[in-house]
């Protein structure tokens, strides 16, 4: 019995010892980024449509979140506004959408912050708009009301080699101001402070121009469904709002995002940046 | 001959113009930024097991077409051109072959020679089976560089800006062929305001007594209908950061010719002289023609929408809508046509108005919340209001997920089996309680709304006043509805209006959605709807007791599917129905019936979308047994398919 004690003691650590890859980690505490409000108007000149579904700040970008989840990852993009669902995304044919009808937001990762690794151009659809070569993306992931079926078809007929870094969510949805995407870690890799992010908040076209996937081009003049106050030739970037600066949400933020998406025809390329919350 | 050259003419122009527009399009290619056109060509299939022929499961409800049917496979052709005029300006349109052209007419030309009775002559369908393109709407948009007004258009809109109560969004099908003048701009600080006001050709078909401005009414020998206008406005400003105000309204005019004036084709004076040869007071020509009002109608609302905190929402709304009618140049379609009329036949007023709060996870656990009080008068009637593909109300509904609309113009017309539903919620007074819960990949969302109904009332004028389209007893079947209601499809949605009626109903819906990890994600879907809906019909007097109405509706839908490769997705679906009906139809005088319906359907679905083209097929079974006390027994046992396939670029 005096020897007792010990015994008990010792199976004790051996069990404790065994159970410690059964017990959760921490998890890494979410990636934060916030965005300042009144500046979804892409250089600064994008109008909204004028169909009344188009209600103002429903593309108006505030924060982007990235929450490790275990064997998950979720990406929580929070706009200015209750984000709807005007077209009864459910009923959509390819298995129905996701709760919402008109964003589309693509939250572009830059894992390794090496120059020339990834791609500087974004996903076709938004543009004339490059990523600096320093910041290019390794990827991205799409939250978008499209189901996944039409996502992937889209990806793999218009995406070329940008496919392999492309990340289709196994869950999107809508929550108040709130679109939250599942995606799973093995697809994204374990999230950090020292990764670029970036959310390009774009507009959900069902029937897009031959090359875009499932974007809106933004027009020179606005439209029921188009946005305006761009350039109706090759020169403009479909952005209507992105993370700027240091991605704190401060005012000087709006004059980033305006001056990295500032264009000219022939000339300056907009310029997507990404933010890196520990450089 | 002569027929036959014209014919021979016609195809040689049709070539022609086709060579022309080849050659028409070559400077243009040269500045591409200049001018673009998109194009899409949409082919549907429609097959079911019996010998409906025609490319569409609902057609016209009034006017026979030779478009609806349950078997046929069609195409449709669809240009969109839009063009930079200049920095400031641009113009497009959109023309579209006209649908109805199965491929098994491939023969037609055109022509209906022979009294649009078939034959195989090529030259006996008309215009519909030959797919003619027809220009469906043009624009010219401007962009002044005017502080408060940034945006012209002249021409076609599908009037998107207004809202479902005033003047609201066409449908789908008719999106350019509305026309009109819109200004927009903005005003005051940091551009916090926004307008819209138009002027709007109205359509002659549908927007006014009869579904008309005049044509093909019983009261006018002429119907005058090129200056009927509609006109709108909608301001909205933000307030602060989180609220937002907005005015919407809209007036309708439905202008006819005064026939007492002597200069009117067709004048009841056309000599200022009375049947003694007397003069007539007043009576003077003056190469003037005066015009009366035939119907006029006002509808105006006020909305505030307001995020106070991060998770609360608030949306309110405060409506009013009017219409003036003069019987002397409106027949009255209640009377005439069987309870089958847009509006009510008398001047009414009337208000509605909603009110919805959203909590969107206030605890952080994944739960939301959300109520909404509504109520909508009686006499509320939005004649130009949305039709269908818009939902004012937060509930489920009866009918189905399509929505519901205050107006009794809705458009459950030209659609295929598959589509949804649009009910009218006039007269609804009631509240909707919905919680979501959202955790993982699970979604749960429950419903439970009471509605009491305005339009309760006691022997109602349903022969000359108040339109009860005809059939308003028994749960709506949609899947196998049919206008002439031949198949005793139960209610019209748009019957709103009894002549005796207590009625209240209550629902409830239980929905959730989960994703299982099979594969590469297997969604479920399960959706469960009771409808417990009871009328007292008449109150006092004779069989008074012996008409109550009590429904009983059950719903169970289940639904799977699964991506299986890149752009392919397959799915299957089951459902299960019963109503129980007491009373469910008849008459005091010849007695009611208690019924019992059971519905069952099953169902595969595929859609694939591969090199930019878009693949889906749908295929269903559905068999139905109507257990009926008073009538004979009906059973259904329908097989039907629809497949789409759709290229745009």
């Amino acid at each position: 019995m005096p020897n007792a004690l010990p015994r008990l003691a010792s199976l004790a650590a051996i069990a404790a010892v065994a159970a410690l890859p059964l017990m959760p980690l921490a998890a890494e505490p979410p990636i934060v980024l916030a965005d300042p409000e009144g500046d979804d108007n892409g250089p600064g000149s994008y109008k909204y449509p004028t169909d009344a579904v188009y209600k103002p700040k429903s593309f108006d970008l505030k924060k982007l979140e990235v929450i490790d989840k275990g064997d998950d990852v979720e990406f929580r993009v929070t706009l200015a506004t209750t984000i709807e669902d005007p077209w009864n995304s459910p009923s959509w044919p390819d298995g129905g959408g996701n709760g919402f009808s008109l964003q589309f937001v693509q939250v572009y990762l830059d894992t390794d912050h090496q120059p020339g690794a990834g791609f500087n151009r974004p996903l076709p659809g938004l543009g004339n708009a490059q990523f600096e070569s320093a910041e290019a993306w390794d990827k991205v992931v799409l939250i978008s009301p499209q189901p996944r079926a039409r996502l992937s078809a889209e990806v793999k007929a218009k995406a070329g080699n940008q496919r392999a870094g492309v990340v289709i969510p196994k869950t999107t949805k809508a929550t108040g101001k709130t679109l939250i995407a599942v995606v799973k870690k093995a697809e994204v890799g374990q999230p950090s402070a020292k990764w670029g992010y970036q959310a390009v908040v774009q507009s959900n076209e069902g029937f897009p121009v031959e090359k875009d996937i499932l974007t809106r081009p933004v027009h020179q003049t606005v439209g029921p469904h188009r946005f305006g106050g761009g350039d109706d030739g090759p020169c403009d970037p479909h952005v209507i709002d992105i993370l700027a600066g240091a991605g704190k949400g401060d005012r000087s933020e709006v004059e980033a995002q305006h001056k990295a998406l500032k264009y000219a025809c022939g000339g300056k390329v907009a310029t997507i940046p990404m933010v890196y919350p520990a450089p | 001959m002569h027929r036959r050259q014209s014919v021979h003419q016609r195809r040689a122009w049709a070539w022609a113009l086709a060579i022309a527009a080849t050659s028409a399009a070559k400077p243009a290619s040269a500045d591409l930024a200049k001018f673009e056109i998109d194009g899409r060509i949409f082919t549907k299939h429609l097959y079911q097991n019996d010998d409906n022929q025609g490319l569409l499961s609902l057609g016209n409800p009034f006017w026979p077409d030779d478009v609806a049917g349950h078997n046929g496979i069609g195409s449709e052709l669809e240009l969109i051109f839009r063009g930079r005029v200049s920095q400031l300006a641009e113009a497009g349109a959109r023309v579209a072959s006209r649908f109805g052209e199965r491929w098994h007419d491939w023969w037609e030309s055109g022509a209906a020679w022979y009294d649009r009775k078939t034959n195989t002559s090529g030259d006996s369908a008309g215009m519909n089976r030959a797919s003619y393109l027809k220009l469906r709407g043009s624009y010219i948009q401007l962009a002044p560089e005017l502080s408060h007004l940034d945006y012209v258009r002249i021409g076609a809109s599908d009037f998107s800006m207004f809202n479902p109560w005033t003047i609201g969004k066409v449908r789908y099908i008719d999106r350019d062929n509305g026309r009109g003048y819109f200004l927009g701009g903005k005003f005051g600080d940091d551009n916090a305001g926004q307008y819209y006001v138009a002027a709007i050709a109205m359509p002659k078909l549908w927007v006014g007594p009869s579904w008309s401005t005049g044509i093909g009414d019983p009261a006018l020998s002429q119907a005058f209908w090129s200056r009927d206008w509609a006109y709108a406005a909608m301001v909205r400003y933000r307030v602060g950061d989180s609220t937002t105000v907005r005015l919407v309204g809209d007036v309708t005019q439905d202008l006819e010719v005064n026939t007492a004036d002597p200069d009117a084709v067709g004048s009841r004076n056309p000599t200022c002289k009375d049947g003694l040869g007397n003069a007539i007071p007043g009576c003077a020509p003056d190469h003037a023609v005066d015009l009366l009002t035939r119907y006029a109608s006002l509808n105006a609302t006020f909305d505030v929408e307001s995020e106070p905190l991060d998770w609360l929402r608030v949306q309110g709304l405060l409506g009013v809508s009017a219409q003036r009618i003069d019987p002397k140049l409106a027949g009255n379609g209640v009377q005439l046509n069987q309870g089958v009329y847009p509006l009510v036949y008398k001047d009414t007023s009337d208000v509605a108005g909603t009110l919805r709060l959203s909590a969107s996870d206030p605890f952080d656990v994944g739960l939301s919340l959300q109520g909404e009080y509504f109520y909508i008068g009686p006499d509320w009637n939005a004649i130009f209001g949305a039709r269908r593909e818009a939902d004012v109300l937060l509930t489920d509904g009866l009918v189905g997920s399509g929505g519901q609309l205050p107006t009794l113009n809705l458009a459950n017309e030209f659609v295929d089996f598959d589509d949804e539903w649009v009910e009218s919620c006039i007269g609804w007074h009631g509240a909707t309680g919905v919680l979501t819960l959202d955790k993982g990949d699970t979604r749960l969302r429950a419903e439970y709304t009471h509605i009491e109904y305005a339009t309760n009332g006691q022997d109602r004028d349903v022969d000359r006043t108040y339109p009860d389209f005809l059939h308003g007893d028994g749960f709506t079947d949609t899947l196998v509805y049919d206008y002439a209601n031949v198949s005793d499809r139960g209610r019209d949605p748009r019957s709103v209006y009894r002549r005796n009626q207590f009625r209240r109903t209550d629902l409830a819906v239980l929905q959730l959605k989960h994703q299982f990890e099979v594969g590469s994600g297997l969604d479920v879907e399960v959706k469960g709807k009771y409808i417990k809906d009871v009328d007292y019909r008449r109150l006092n007097g004779q069989g008074a007791l012996d008409d109550d109405y009590a429904g009983d509706i059950a719903n169970v839908r289940v639904k799977l599917s699964m991506p299986v490769a890149d752009g392919l997705r397959l799915g299957v679906h089951g459902q299960v129905d019963h109503w129980n009906e007491v009373n469910r139809k008849g008459t005091l005088q010849l007695g009611y019936g208690d019924d019992a319906t059971d519905r069952q359907v099953v169902g595969l679905t595929a859609n694939l979308s591969y090199g930019g083209v878009r693949f889906a097929y749908l295929v269903e079974y559905l068999h139905k047994t109507q257990d009926r006390q008073r009538e004979p027994d009906q059973l259904w046992n329908v097989w039907r398919s629809k497949a789409v396939i759709e290229a745009a670029w």
